[in-house]
Order: C-alpha cells, then structure tokens, then sequence
C-alpha cells in the first residue's frame, strides 16, 4: 500500500501542471539542484580545513562537535519556516476503504522527503570516516552517524508536530534566529557557550558510545507522540496548519501618496500574504551577504569598482530584480478586475515605481553597514542605488509589459519555475550589462570615481525623466493590455 | 442610447464566436442575456468591459468606444466570475480598496456595508478570512455588493445566480428590480425564470448571434422554455 502511495505522489510530482513545462526550464532547475549537492558534498568533504579556518586554535574534533548543535538549532527553524505539511496529499484516500494506520504511515513516511534530510548526511558524514574513524574506531564512528540522523528525525517530526498543533508564523521564525543569532554573539564573547556544550555531548559519545542512543529514544518518542496525535484527529481540517485570524491592515505611510498609494498598498499586501512573493522578498535578504564574497580587499584598495558592480547593483536591486522579473503576472489572478475597475494606467505604473523605490531604500541602507569595511563601497552603492531605482525599474516595467505568462501565486516559490520566460533570462543581460559598460571606459583609465559619477548620474537623470518613463510605459500597457490580460486568463 | 454595439465580432481561428450587427440598449433598461454553453455570453461581456480586443466592430459607452477612453469605468461596475476580486483581501479591504477607487471614504464604505448585512447573511464581514478562503457562492456576493456599491448606471453580471444559495437569489432579484429604471442592468443567466423575472427585455443568443431581442410579458418564460427544448 505504502508503495501505491508513494507512486502516486511521484506522478502527482512528475505531472504536476505548475512544473516547468518548458525543457529550458527543467534543464536550469537540474543545475541548480545539482549546485546545491556539490556545494554541500564540498562542504563536507573540506569539512576539516573549514574548520581549521574557523577556528584556528582549536582541536578540529571540539569544532566539529561544537557546531553540530548549531546546525541543528538553525535546522529546526528553517524547517520551522519551510517545511510543509504533508497533509493534502492524503484527502483522496480518507473516505476509502484503507485503514487509519496506513494512512498515518504514509504520512510519516512522506514526512521524510524533504531536502532538510538530505543536507545532514553531506555536511557531516565526510568528516565522520575522514576523522572520527581513524582516532575512535568504528563503534564510535557508527554510533556518531546514529546520533545525528536521530538529531535530524527528532527535528523533523517536532516540527511538524509544531506545525500541526498550534499556529506557527514568520514571526517565530525571526525571533529564533535572533536567538540563535544572540547565542552566537555570546559564544563570541565567551559569556556561555553552546559550542562546548555541544562539545560535552559528543565526548561522552566517545567516552561511552551507548548514550548516543538517547536522541534515538527522543526521536522514536516524538515519532510515536506525533502518530498518535495523527491518529486521533485525521481529519484534514485540524491536521492542516491552523489559521490565523486575519485582519484587515492599512498602510499609514502609504496614504499620503492618494490613489497611487493605495495601489502600492494593494500590491504590498500581495506580497506579504502570498507564499512566493514573500519568499522572493526573504531571498533579497539573504542576498545582503552577497558582498561578503565579491567585496575583496585586493578590489577595494585598487578601486577596482568594475569588478565590485555587479555585486553592488545585485545587491542593491534585488527586490526590483527578483520581484520585477515576474511583474504584473503576480497580478494575473486579478488582471481582469484590474482592467475593468476604474484605475489609471498611469497611477497603476506609478504605484510600481513607488514600490521599487521603497523596496531599493530600504535594501540600500540595510546594505550600508559595508560601509565599516570601506567608505569607498558606500559610493558605489550609492551609484548602484541611483542606477537601479532610476533605470533598473524602468528596464523591469518596461519587459512586464512582454510578459503573457500567468503565475499562479499561491504556489511554493522554490523550484515552481510557473510563469518563467525567456524575458525572465533575459532580463538580468541589459540590467546588469548597462552599467558595468558604462564604468569600464573609465576603469580603463584609471578614474573609477568618474566612472561611479556617470553611473549615479546617469540613474540620477532617469530618475528626474521618471514622468516621462511612466507616460511611456503606461502607453505601452495600454496596447498589450489585451494580449497580457489573454495570457492571464490561461 | 447608453449601451450600443454595432458589427461586433470575435474570431478565434477559423470559428467566430461573437457575432453582433446591432444591439442597442437604452438607459434605465434591464437586460437579460440567455443562451447555452458557448453562445459567446462570457466573451461578449468581455468585449463591453474592454477585456478582449474585438476582431471587427465597436462597444459605443454613451457614445464613445469603450476601446479608445477609460470614462465608461466612471459609471460601470461588473463582476464576471473570481477573476474579478483580489482574492488575499479581506473582504473589508477589497470594499475599501473599490471604494476608494471611486473616492468613497472608509466611513462611506461601512456605512454601505451595513445595509447589506442581510445580503450577506453575517458571513462575509468580519470573518477573519481572505476572500480566496470563502465558498464560491460568498465570493460572488462579494463582487456584486462591491459592484453594486460603485452605484453605477451600467451594472453587468455574468450568472449572478449561480452558486448562490436560494434565499440570496431572491434577495438579488429583488435588489435588481428595485433598480429598474434608473440603473442600466445587463446580465447573464441559464436560469429561465429568474431571468424572465428580472429583465425587462432578453436577448437569446447562440453561437454567438442574437437570435431573438423581446420585452418579457407573462409568456416569455413559456416562450424560452419551448425554444430551448427544441
């Protein structure tokens, strides 16, 4: 029976109508899939000299046992916040004749797929037979691995039993990593320390190899706590996340702005109420780090700001990239009432711009704590700033204007590859080309700061043609709106 | 006349699915569009809203072509099917929203709202839900309350009947009917009897040509049924 269900939910995956359709779209998904596993395998196989970069003075045993409570810590709320609840997947089968146990089997069993047990087995497993075998011996080695796939079942049942019991929300999620983030900050300082906690587990795993069974028995009993609540209440209604009770939200600052801000405010809470578009929203996030990689010591002293452009604009831009790529098709549901309903064209365009715009600030002045690693980047994010929300928008609204695919919206954001074009690929060519070619002029000799100064005043002067670029866009608008709202409507 | 239609054709293909030389409809007048599956109802509602480009022919609104000006969204509200609403509103924030589109203030809103408690039978406002969260049938009592509070002089509903519970049809024929005269009423429907008993005039189409253009008296129900049995 677990066999009929598994092949089911492969065909449901495999013929699912949101999986992109297109082999372009497929063959891109493989590559980043396969990314992912490389860099995690990589992570795992140079876990040693990782270690050893980290923390140079330690023994890299007590590093490797240290983080591995941290890795979990950070584990359990990301799955807090991404894994789903198989519970859908199980309503064509409720009313027939197969018995509660199976289903709850089912459900336990599909439980497991997910990436978050994957990554476990990459990162640490390398370091398990390149070093713990060696210096412990096999026991050990063996009861190490027990240990974290136990640590990893325990994760994934209690969040799920979480999930299912009480209401969870994004708000928890950031309040954990704030946790997280305060325990780091107090390891720093060496006020406690979970690392050597963390560390005082696993010696007693060396020293007695048996105790590794107790997260065995944690995981077992949250495996058979979660069954049983299964058992008693599977229904779909109670064993689908609780709903919140929503509310209606206004936008204060937004008012002042008049019909274009109660646009904005209307495309706001898209954001925030959908899954897809909120995540795009938490990746730009995430992207702050990008610097981290591209803003060298070697570049910042030669004010190699060429090099850096790319980055500064990435990271700068990211909510009109990421947001932008899929622009007016996050709207697809409602395009019909959009078109009907009295609203300007112009405002509408308007509202876009004034939502990049706010979107970019807010992204820049998060950004600017680069500025503690050199003052020279905060020109150039200043330059990138003025390029993106002067040009880059115009660049995005202008390819929104081509774009006919819908988007179903409600749909998860990782690998739905829905509403995905060849305008979508294309779009990152002029946005992030413009700039770079108009500094390398300048680059070449050797006055990067006028090379900055162009851009940014570049942006500057689009910015100040912005009347003109709405009219413009607008018009456009207006003579595809039949194509795009036919689109739409597929 | 407010409403007129002339040579208006939709081609998809080789297969036209709106077809009409001539309709004319005069302010104040209640119209019942009738016909089957695929007669084109949906497609030529579409066509008035602007929603679709017409292959040939013109939607005249008081005069101007709905294609070339947006004034007719000043006195027209329609509510076609979900499509129509932004559904991860409340529906609060939905009135609001259409409210403010036409520079009503949240006060006037909720003042409007109130009379529609029984309309919406206790379900809609203040449930803590999205629109996408309710039942088909209060997501249409949402779009044509929203529709009704534009207070417009064209109103245009695609199958305003369907999916609603038997108690709320009754309660919007009677909204319907209390507008005769002075709102320019322009819907849809595949029930015969309440669409005889709304409408002042229908129009039967089939493959998207009109077929017959009549006022009702007491033997147009009679008339519809024995067409449509044939």
């Amino acid at each position: 029976m677990l066999s009929t269900f598994l092949s089911h939910q492969r065909k449901s995956f495999w013929r699912s109508r949101n999986r992109g359709s297109s082999i372009a779209g497929q063959i891109v998904l493989g590559f980043f899939l396969l990314y992912f596993f490389v860099l995690a395998i990589g992570a795992g196989l140079s876990m040693v000299h990782i270690l050893t970069y980290f923390f140079p003075k330690q023994d890299v045993v007590k590093s490797f046992n240290g983080i591995i409570l941290y890795y979990f810590a950070f584990d359990f709320i990301m799955r807090l916040q991404f894994q789903e609840l198989p519970t859908l997947s199980i309503i064509p089968y409720l009313h027939l004749k197969i018995s509660r146990s199976k289903i709850i089997r089912f459900l336990n069993v599909k439980a497991l797929f997910s990436a978050f047990n994957l990554w476990p087995f990459f990162i640490f497993l390398p370091f398990c037979f390149i070093k713990i075998a060696p210096a412990f011996g096999a026991v050990t080695t063996v009861m190490y691995i027990v240990t974290i796939f136990s640590i990893m079942v325990f994760n994934n049942y209690l969040v799920l039993y979480i999930k299912r019991k009480s209401i969870t929300n994004t708000l928890y999620t950031f309040v954990g990593m704030l946790l997280i983030g305060a325990f780091a900050a107090l390891e720093y300082y060496k006020v406690i320390s979970i690392m050597a906690g963390s560390d005082f587990v696993f010696r007693a795993i060396v020293a007695q190899p048996l105790y590794g069974f107790a997260f065995t028995l944690a995981a077992v009993a949250i495996f058979y706590i979660n069954s049983g609540f299964l058992r008693k209440n599977l229904y779909v209604e109670e064993l689908s996340k609780k709903q919140e009770k929503k509310g209606s939200t206004d936008y204060a600052f937004l008012n002042r702005f008049g019909k274009v801000g109660e646009l904005a405010a209307l495309e706001l809470k898209l954001i925030l109420r959908h899954k897809r578009p909120r995540s795009a929203v938490i990746m730009g996030f995430f992207f702050l780090l990008y610097g981290f990689f591209f803003y060298k010591e070697e570049p910042i002293n030669k004010d190699a700001f060429g090099q850096m452009m790319f980055a500064a604009i990435f990271m700068t831009g990211i909510s009109i990239i990421i947001y932008g790529q899929f622009m007016f098709a996050w709207q697809s549901a409602h395009f019909d009432g959009i078109l009907a309903n009295k609203i300007d064209f112009k405002d509408f365009i308007k509202a876009k711009f004034l939502l990049f715009t706010i979107g970019c600030t807010i992204i820049t002045l998060l950004a600017s704590f680069y500025g503690f690693k050199s003052p020279k980047l905060l020109l150039l994010h200043l330059a990138a700033y003025l390029y993106n929300i002067g040009f880059g928008t115009v660049v995005v609204l202008y390819l929104a204007t081509l774009n006919y695919k819908r988007l179903d919206i409600n749909k998860a954001a990782s690998f739905n590859y829905q509403g995905t074009g060849a305008t979508q690929w294309l779009l990152m060519f002029p946005y992030a080309l413009t700039p770079i070619l108009m500094y390398v002029p300048f680059g070449i000799l050797n006055k990067p700061y006028w090379g900055l100064a162009v851009v940014g005043i570049f942006g500057l002067m689009m910015l100040l043609l912005r009347g003109f670029w709405v009219n413009y866009i607008a018009k456009r608008l207006e003579k595809q709106r039949y194509k795009i709202a036919e689109g739409f409507r597929e | 006349m407010i409403l007129e239609v002339k040579k208006l054709q939709k081609v998809y293909g080789d297969k036209t699915v709106v077809n009409i030389e001539d309709l004319q409809i005069a302010a104040g007048e209640t119209v019942g569009l009738v016909g089957n599956n695929g007669a084109g109802k949906t497609t030529f509602f579409r066509m008035l809203l602007d929603l679709i480009r017409p292959t040939t022919g013109e939607v005249l609104s008081k005069g101007e072509n709905v294609m070339q000006n947006d004034n007719w969204k000043n006195y027209t509200a329609s509510f076609l099917d979900e499509g129509f609403l932004i559904d991860y509103l409340t529906p609060e924030e939905y009135f609001i929203f259409i409210g403010s589109l036409h520079n009503l203030s949240v006060a006037d809103v909720s003042a409007y709202l109130n009379q529609y408690g029984e309309f919406f039978n206790g379900e809609i406002l203040n449930s803590g839900k999205y629109i996408r969260d309710f039942s088909k049938g209060n997501q249409v009592k949402v779009g044509i309350a929203a529709a009704l509070m534009q207070k417009p002089e064209i109103l245009i509903l695609d199958e305003p009947f369907a999916n609603l519970d038997p108690t709320t049809q009754i309660r919007l024929k009677n909204l319907l009917k209390e507008q005769a005269g002075n709102m320019t009423t322009f819907i849809s429907s595949h029930d015969l009897n309440h669409v005889t008993d709304v409408c002042s005039r229908i129009v039967l189409v089939e493959k998207g040509q009109v077929i017959k253009d009549f006022k009702t008296d007491e033997n147009t129900l009679k008339e519809l049924e024995n067409y449509f049995s044939a």
